[in-house]
């Protein structure tokens, strides 16, 4: 019996290798790259099924680059990235322009006047923020309203949309594939020579948004409380979105600025899959991408996160149900122990064999939903390894973190099963091959691999990193990591629970 | 003046590069390549059961979907709930060799799932594995669909973790505001409308979940579809086999209880406290895709509402700052009246602001007929992005699923393809006027009227919304 069950385990797994490999090897055939002079990076993958393409531009810069009392910025840029440029969103440009510095010289007299703090003069701010209405309202008069847009939704484009996170700022969507070269202009048009029109109205948007994503989710203020708290220095520490007073004082030159600093050919990468010919897409790239100069690459140094003395607290008063969060201090994605740490995130809580879900939401009952992440928030910089718990009705979230402190010295002390580990390998190949079915997929993961690791092979490759790991390792990263000292705990409480809570602690 | 613009790009863009680029107004596009659509291979199985097969080879997988004529709406009205704990617990529960636990293991061993759940107005059961793995994924699929054991524990679970997401429904304020909408439109005697309370799920037994299941899983009764890296022939003479032995019989089910709602316009407030936007949902009830009216909706609520250049986007987003997310839908289903609705959240101060903004472009729209530029460019989105419907085989073969289990024409995406295309100014027009008045919108509000910044009485008439959570009855506290 032990032994079928072994073979039953194992097969798969020489199977496994082998296919992978054979997969890797046939999808290499799919896939071209080229640089152009300037230093943009194109990923063409050759799916020719259907009439339709995928365009993924993933440029390496996210919020961690936010300069010092402007979070936020990297996102406002993003919603910038939609405005237009000289020739698309206007109807008069050399006059908009006038208008838009315009705006800008009354909204200069308006903060000279404002820096000058307990004596600035109340009646003069009021005078010069009419004129700066009146101003925005004669520049916006100018617009083309969503030009940009419209171009693209009319010629059939689907799915646009962008994202900024901590590492990276995503642009995407997907045309029919006759219109290939709509992309190719639209694309570097926005990235060569972006207008920052209705700069201002945008900077309410993205306010609006923060207010959507944060302030109106319980979730969304323990998230961004935990980050303030188990980061001091390291820029981790602020959500891609901003504080809300750094959004509410964002200039339109503090954008063009950040733009010319990070937005060069060198730290973006273009992935196009679907049905491309590869030699049509070097040529259209030349044509209209190699219009973008070349500059130097941007600093990469950021502070770096000093050693966390001691378990860190934080708690947000919510009316809502409680929500709980731990996290541990974890290396950056390029650390040895990588593979090891996904593997052991996979035994915790993949599926309903993970053993965070069987214990405490299938058999203990004790939460509605438990898991755990590997790499919060990003990867490029040292990260989380995070436990999450919504606990049951009935059941509190200090029996649900007792539980899971109890999880994490079990798998401290007791090695993972054969059978697991080679489950969760089995699952992580399984995983991999589901990834190769969409085009919209495939030219994001191309890109984020390739920014990431140097070659986009990785996204297969790191299988291999995953079949080394032993229950050693599981064991032996568990113990290195899920250290009480280094962690942060969060959690949201009912008001009224609050003091009950303080004296539980 | 554009003239003069367009040459300055010119020679702005001629100015240091080798390439002058063209406008996209010049771009000349080749004609789009033949769309291959494949047909599925459609027969019933001895036992009566449908299938549909479709062949796809490009990764070695197998998935498919079984459609169970079924739903929430033939719950009893003392048991809400009781399908959809009956959907979860068919997978959960097991079959009778094998328990639950044990199929998860199974499953997972071999990076394969199989699962079941609850609609409106149709049931699925799910499968999708490794082609090296269909010959185990096949059998577990069978076994959750035949021969469940719904083990008491697994009910249990369930149905305490229903209670469980009972107390966190008010905890999301965007969920609040379409749960409340969707009871204002349909009533709360229905499915479509009502909330599942605590005490409703104690009085659900295994019995009953036994009882619903028979009446509604037979062979006659269900739709299935397969797709991926297999045979065509092969996969008909597998699944003859499988289900050989799988015949029970029960008198066709009976059509889904009609809409007969008659909705109360007006406005509604549900407070909360601890948020910063307002969220709103305004809303009437619509029609189905049947509707002879339903292409040039379609078109009218796109350039209302969908996607960034609509009109509300436009306003209300990018003119006025007062929101982030704001849209509106006509919402047609199959086979029921749908909802049109506009959605959309801004800051608490501004809530009055941008709903009567919103509904003011709702009101432009009936009194004078859109652009050309409008009823071109959501006409264009809809036939230059007509591929993406075919764009996959799993798309394709729901797609023709979807029509055979309502009804439909196979041709009816064609169809509609070619009314879109014939839709006029004066159609969406004289359809915003039959269709949608805003005398009939019911708005839901959820947000902390403490800081708003004007009342919502300037709207209309407020009626205010309890979302107090009934507790369970104390005599059915269960004893633990």
């Amino acid at each position: 019996m032990r032994l079928r069950l072994l073979l039953f385990v194992l097969l798969p797994s020489l199977l496994a290798a082998q296919s992978i490999a054979e997969l890797q090897k046939s999808f290499e055939k799919k896939v071209t790259e080229f640089t152009l002079a300037n230093g943009l990076h194109f990923i063409v993958v050759e799916r020719h099924d259907a009439p339709v393409v995928s365009f993924h531009t993933y440029v390496n810069v996210g919020s961690v680059d936010d300069p010092g009392g402007q979070t936020g910025l990297a996102h406002m840029f993003e919603h910038m990235a939609f405005k237009g440029t000289p020739t698309i969103g206007t109807r008069n440009w050399p006059a908009e322009k006038a208008a838009m510095d315009a705006v800008e010289q009354v909204y200069d007299r308006l903060d000279a006047e404002r820096n000058k703090g307990p004596h600035a003069d109340p009646n003069k701010m009021a005078a010069i923020s009419n004129e700066l209405a009146a101003a925005m309202e004669k520049a916006d008069s100018y617009v083309e309203p969503n030009e940009y847009d419209r171009v693209v939704e009319s010629n059939g484009g689907q799915d646009m949309n962008a994202s900024t996170a901590e590492d990276s700022t995503n642009y995407f969507y997907s045309f029919p594939s006759n219109r290939i070269e709509l992309w190719f202009l639209l694309e570097s048009s926005r990235f060569l020579n972006p207008v920052f029109r209705e700069f201002y109205k945008e900077r309410d948007v993205v306010r609006e948004e923060r207010r959507m994503r944060v302030e109106s989710s319980s979730q969304g203020k323990l998230i961004e409380a935990l980050a303030a708290t188990a980061y001091a220095a390291h820029p981790y520490r602020n959500m891609p979105g901003g504080w809300a007073s750094d959004i509410d004082h964002f200039r339109r030159p503090d954008a063009e600025k950040f733009y010319k600093q990070y937005y060069v050919p060198a730290n973006i990468t273009l992935g196009i899959a679907g049905d491309v010919s590869p030699s049509e897409a070097r040529r259209l790239a030349e044509k209209y991408f190699g219009r973008l100069v070349a500059r130097p690459l941007p600093s990469q140094y950021r502070t770096v996160e000093p050693v966390q003395e001691g378990e860190k607290i934080a708690s947000v008063s919510s009316p809502a149900q409680p929500f709980v969060i731990i996290a541990y201090k974890r290396p950056d994605r390029h650390s040895p122990d990588d593979a090891a740490l996904a593997v052991l995130d996979s035994v915790l809580s993949d599926g309903r064999t993970g053993i965070i879900y069987k214990d405490m939401v299938r058999d203990k009952q004790m939460a509605l939903g438990a898991g755990s992440d590997a790499e919060f928030p990003g990867g490029k910089y040292p990260s989380l390894f995070l436990f999450f718990v919504a606990p049951s009705s009935g059941h509190t979230s200090e029996e649900n973190e007792k539980e899971l402190d109890r999880i994490i010295q079990q798998v401290k002390t007791t090695k993972v099963d054969d059978e697991t580990l080679q489950r969760v390998k089995t699952k992580l190949r399984a995983a991999l091959i589901r990834k190769l079915d969409s085009n919209a997929g495939l030219a994001s993961e191309l890109c984020s691999y390739y920014v990431a690791y140097g070659d986009w092979r990785k996204l297969f490759t790191e299988l291999d990193d995953y079949n080394k790991v032993t229950a050693d390792d599981v064991e032996r990263v568990a113990n290195t990591y899920l250290v009480k000292e280094h962690r942060t705990v969060t959690y949201t409480y009912v008001p009224d629970a609050g003091a009950e809570k303080e004296g539980a602690k | 003046m554009t003239r003069r613009v367009a040459f300055l790009a010119v020679l702005l863009a001629s100015v240091g590069m080798a390439q002058t680029v063209p406008s996209y107004k010049q771009l000349v596009y080749p004609p789009l390549k033949q769309v291959k659509i494949p047909e599925p291979a459609t027969f019933t199985l001895k036992n009566g059961m449908r299938v549909l097969l479709l062949e796809d080879h490009e990764l070695p997988l197998i998935n498919g979907l079984a459609l169970i004529r079924t739903g929430n709406l033939f719950d009893p009205p003392d048991k809400r709930g009781l399908s959809s704990v009956m959907a979860d617990v068919l997978r959960s529960g097991g079959a009778s060799a094998k328990t639950g636990d044990q199929i998860d293991e199974e499953l997972e061993n071999i990076a394969a799932s199989v699962e079941s759940s609850m609609g409106e107005t149709s049931a699925s059961i799910t499968f999708n594995g490794l082609k090296e793995t269909a010959g185990t994924v096949l059998g577990i699929f069978k076994s959750v669909m035949t021969d469940p054991e719904f083990r008491q524990d697994k009910i249990d679970l369930t149905i305490s973790q229903s209670h469980s997401g009972i107390d966190r429904r008010n905890d999301d304020a965007q969920g609040i505001a379409e749960r409340e909408i969707s009871s204002i439109l349909y009533g709360r005697d229905n499915s479509y409308g009502w909330n599942i309370e605590h005490a409703d799920l104690a009085r659900i037994h295994r019995e009953d979940l036994q009882e619903f299941y028979h009446r509604y899983y037979f062979p006659k009764n269900i739709m299935l579809e397969v797709y991926g890296d297999f045979s065509t022939a092969d996969m008909k003479e597998q699944l003859e086999k499988l289900f050989a032995d799988w015949s029970p019989e029960q008198p066709p089910v009976p059509p889904f209880p009609p809409v007969t709602a008659k909705p109360a316009p007006g406005v509604y407030l549900a407070e909360k406290s601890d948020v910063t936007q307002t969220f709103f949902s305004m809303g009437l009830l619509g029609g189905t895709l049947r509707d002879p009216d339903y292409p040039a909706l379609e078109v009218a609520v796109h350039i209302l509402g969908s996607g960034f250049t609509s009109r509300l986007m436009s306003q209300i987003r990018t003119k006025m700052g007062l929101a982030y997310s704001i849209g509106a839908g006509w919402g047609a289903s199959y086979d029921h009246p749908g909802t049109f609705r506009i959605v959309g959240s801004t800051k608490s101060p501004s809530t009055a602001d941008a709903i009567l903004a919103a509904r003011a472009e709702l009101e432009k729209m009936r009194t004078a007929e859109v652009s050309e530029q409008e009823l071109k460019t959501a006409k264009d989105a809809v036939l230059n992005g007509f591929v993406f419907f075919f764009d996959s085989p799993a798309k394709i073969l729901l797609r023709v699923l979807t029509y055979q289990y309502f009804g439909y024409p196979n041709d009816f995406l064609f169809e509609y393809q070619k009314k879109v295309a014939a839709v006029t100014r004066a159609d969406v027009l004289r359809v915003m006027q039959q269709h949608i008045d805003p005398a009939n919108l019911s708005i839901v509000g959820v947000g902390n009227p403490k800081d708003f910044g004007k009342p919502l009485n300037d709207i209309g008439k407020v009626e205010k919304i309890d979302l107090s959570i009934p507790p369970m009855p104390a005599v059915m506290v269960p004893v633990k």
